[in-house]
């Protein structure tokens, strides 16, 4: 088949491009390979969603199995389970990028129209403070009681009920994201999505795109058909890991050695806090306040955590809690009594993308020394803030699990079990394996996205980040997305 | 001596020999009879998988002993990580037997015994996973807390342990049916 374009990825990212490479009349097609299902699809049972709508049936891990990595599959990519929080990239962030990194046309002046019109398309607004749960207000009341920094945060939501299950796909279709807005939007101005489609391979031949190969298959993964592409150009937007994933086992040019390198992934982990009222942060909207009382943008700073809060479904909160038998059962038991809390790394550590045996990504990351004192801190902060909102007990799930009575006891706190798999680690964010720039011996794409080597393979998805961004990162990348698909459109147009 | 093998042991039983689990797998997988209701039933297990993972789901849901809880044949945990690991990745699939195998033949040694897992006493079982669960090596640690995942989704998934937490479920209709 002879397309314009090719996007691979229906994500935020992918979306985005999807729909402005459509808008400029190009004959565009999206591959996705996950599943395409909808609101009347989902069942908000974690048993039945969790394995149909995240990548390795919610299983992936780094290699040493040390980080539970969540992340999207199927069609809308990880907005379809996310929680919605809506940040832009800070100033500081983009400043950074511009100056050390040396990306083009990504200050915070230039970015902005790009974030006006990305909030605009997905109605983002700030979270009325009614809609405030208990967890959250727990949150708010232990942050002020320390006069720390934080507040309400924004989301992309309308018509939401409150239920509560965001992380297993909205039922009452209230999520303003790729699925419901952008991707019918493309669809509306002539692409075409591909679901269940899994690219496999790029076509080149060291300079410029010829085309891109995929597997049909049904919804076991069994493969029902081999699919052959003629583009010049392919736009990756399948993550941080999948695009990484894609463009080493395509063989792509990589001279800088760059490519796969510098994974990020904002690892976090929760504290919870039992209080003598219910709490029941299952319910409502998941997560509304934020602390960012210990988090500074500034490279090196040890201000590294963004803290925000972390209810979870019964079977997410029982992987967490330590231990098993009796003991588990008894703290199971107290689900409506406790406020969970998560400190989220702002992290410089830098991970790798590589392809398996089996050809499925994987993942090699390992905190260093200052993450590891980062998320310490993180932790303590999240502690303080449970006691000063009047928690009875605050438990740290670490290995072995640290358990006090009273903020006096943190100051005897030892965070040595903060290492690989001493404490439940789960990371949502993977950014950086295909980095931006104008210098292609510190970068793999230029600043338009575009590869240094490869005419033709855009990058449009959380993969372009020189850095993590300490924040939800979706808006920047449905926004550098927005950026960069002008780019892609000249080029197909030049072909 | 003993402590200085355990500690030898401990070492051995890390990174380096969670891969040959499928070998010991190969080697040590006779003597195991699967109950009359599970015969020809299961999807993807064998009866030493099966009977390990029966063994650990017995002792990680086990309820306290003032509390009234569904048991793992009430929900059916381990027919359900039977039909649940039939839909995972191959790699995956295969990194759990081995892991199942690893826990069945070695992790007795951590407490010094030579009884497999599934044939020790319950409480020498707490003790195995309990050191599982704190062992120096990351990847058993991981490997450990992925087998608790599972184990833990397949009993919470059931309506019938949602009043143990005072858990209302799904808030719509048609999932509330149960699974
Ligand atoms: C539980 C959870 C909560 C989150 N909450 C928030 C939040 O509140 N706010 C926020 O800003 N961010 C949040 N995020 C993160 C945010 O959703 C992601 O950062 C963002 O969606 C990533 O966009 P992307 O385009 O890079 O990739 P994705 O959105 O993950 O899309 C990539 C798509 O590519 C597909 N794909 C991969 N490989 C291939 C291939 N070879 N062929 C075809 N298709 C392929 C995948 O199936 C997937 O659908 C959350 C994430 C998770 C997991
Ligand atoms: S809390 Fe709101 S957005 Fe989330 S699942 Fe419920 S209705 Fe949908």
């Amino acid at each position: 088949m002879a397309v314009d374009a090719v996007v691979v990825g229906t994500g935020a990212g992918g979306s985005i491009a999807l729909r402005e490479l459509a808008r400029a009349g190009l004959n565009v097609v999206a591959l996705e390979e996950g599943d395409y299902l909808t609101s009347a699809d989902f069942t908000q049972r974690e048993d039945e969603m969790i394995p149909r709508l995240f990548q390795d049936q919610g299983g992936r891990t780094t290699d040493d199995l040390a980080i539970r990595i969540l992340q999207g599959r199927g069609v809308g990519g990880s907005t379809v389970h996310n929680t919605n929080l809506c940040k832009r990239v800070p100033d500081e962030i983009l400043d950074l990028w511009s100056t050390k990194y040396r990306v083009s046309g990504v200050t915070p002046a230039e970015m902005r129209p790009h974030f006006e019109r990305i909030e605009s398309d997905l109605s983002v607004s700030l979270i009325p403070t009614e809609a405030r749960n208990r967890n959250n207000d727990i949150l708010r009341l232990g942050v002020e009681a320390l006069g720390w920094r934080g507040g309400q945060l924004k989301h992309n939501r309308v018509g939401c009920r409150g239920s509560g299950f965001c992380e297993l796909g909205c039922v009452y279709n209230a999520k303003q994201n790729a699925l419901k807005i952008v991707l019918p939007q493309a669809e509306e101005a002539g692409a075409k999505i591909c679901a269940l489609v899994r690219a496999t391979k790029i076509v080149h031949d060291g300079c410029e795109v010829k085309g891109l190969v995929a597997e049909a298959t049904d919804d076991e993964g069994r493969v029902t058909a081999t699919l052959t592409f003629r583009t010049r150009v392919v736009v990756l937007a399948a993550s941080a890991i999948g695009s990484a994933a894609l463009a080493q086992k395509s063989f792509v040019p990589d001279p800088s050695h760059l490519l796969g390198k510098g994974l990020r992934i904002h690892p976090g982990a929760v504290v919870a806090g039992w209080f003598v009222d219910d709490v029941v942060g299952d319910k409502g909207i998941p997560q509304s306040y934020e602390c960012t009382e210990h988090l500074s943008f500034e490279e090196g700073s040890d201000k590294r955590a963004w803290i925000t809060t972390a209810f979870a479904h019964p079977i997410g909160t029982a992987c967490v809690l330590p231990g098993f038998g009796a003991a588990h059962m008894r703290a199971m038991r107290e689900y409506r009594k406790y406020a969970v809390l998560t400190a989220m790394l702002h992290d410089e550590s830098s991970g790798e993308v590589y392809v398996g045996r089996d050809g499925r990504p994987k993942m090699r990351y390992e905190m260093n020394a200052a993450d590891r004192k980062g998320l310490a801190k993180g932790l303590h902060a999240c502690a303080e803030i449970l006691f000063a909102a009047g928690a009875r007990e605050v438990v740290i799930p670490g290995i072995p699990p640290v358990r006090l009575r009273s903020a006096k006891e943190l100051s005897s706190v030892d965070y040595s079990f903060v290492r690989p798999a001493g404490l439940p680690l789960t990371a949502v964010h993977p950014m950086g394996t295909m980095r931006m720039g104008d210098d292609r011996r510190t970068s793999v794409v230029t600043s338009e996205g575009e590869h240094h080597h490869l005419r033709g393979l855009f990058v449009a998805d959380g993969s372009l980040f020189p850095t993590s961004l300490g924040g939800p990162p979706q808006i920047g990348i449905y926004s550098f997305s927005h950026h960069i698909a002008p780019h892609a459109v000249a080029r197909a147009r030049r072909v | 001596m003993v402590s200085f093998s355990r500690r030898r042991l401990a070492q051995m039983l890390g990174a380096s020999l969670l891969p040959i689990g499928g070998v010991i797998a190969v080697v040590r997988s006779t003597g195991y009879e699967l109950p009359l209701v599970r015969r020809g039933r299961l999807v993807v297990l064998s009866a030493s998988e099966f009977s390990v993972l029966d063994a650990v789901a017995r002792r990680m849901c086990a309820a306290p002993a003032e509390l009234v809880a569904p048991s793992v044949d009430d929900v059916d945990v381990v027919g359900f990580i039977d039909r649940f690991v039939a839909t995972m990745n191959e790699t995956i699939r295969t990194d759990l037997f081995r892991f199942l195998s690893v826990l069945e033949q070695l992790c007795p040694l951590l407490i010094g015994s030579v009884t497999r897992f599934s044939k020790l006493d319950p409480q020498s079982q707490d003790s195995v996973l309990a050191k599982l669960e704190a062992h120096d090596d990351g990847l058993l640690r991981g490997a450990f807390s992925g087998l608790k995942a599972l184990i833990f989704m397949g009993y919470y998934r059931d309506p019938l342990t949602w009043p143990l937490l005072r858990y209302d479920g799904p808030t719509i209709a048609r999932a509330a049916g149960g699974p």
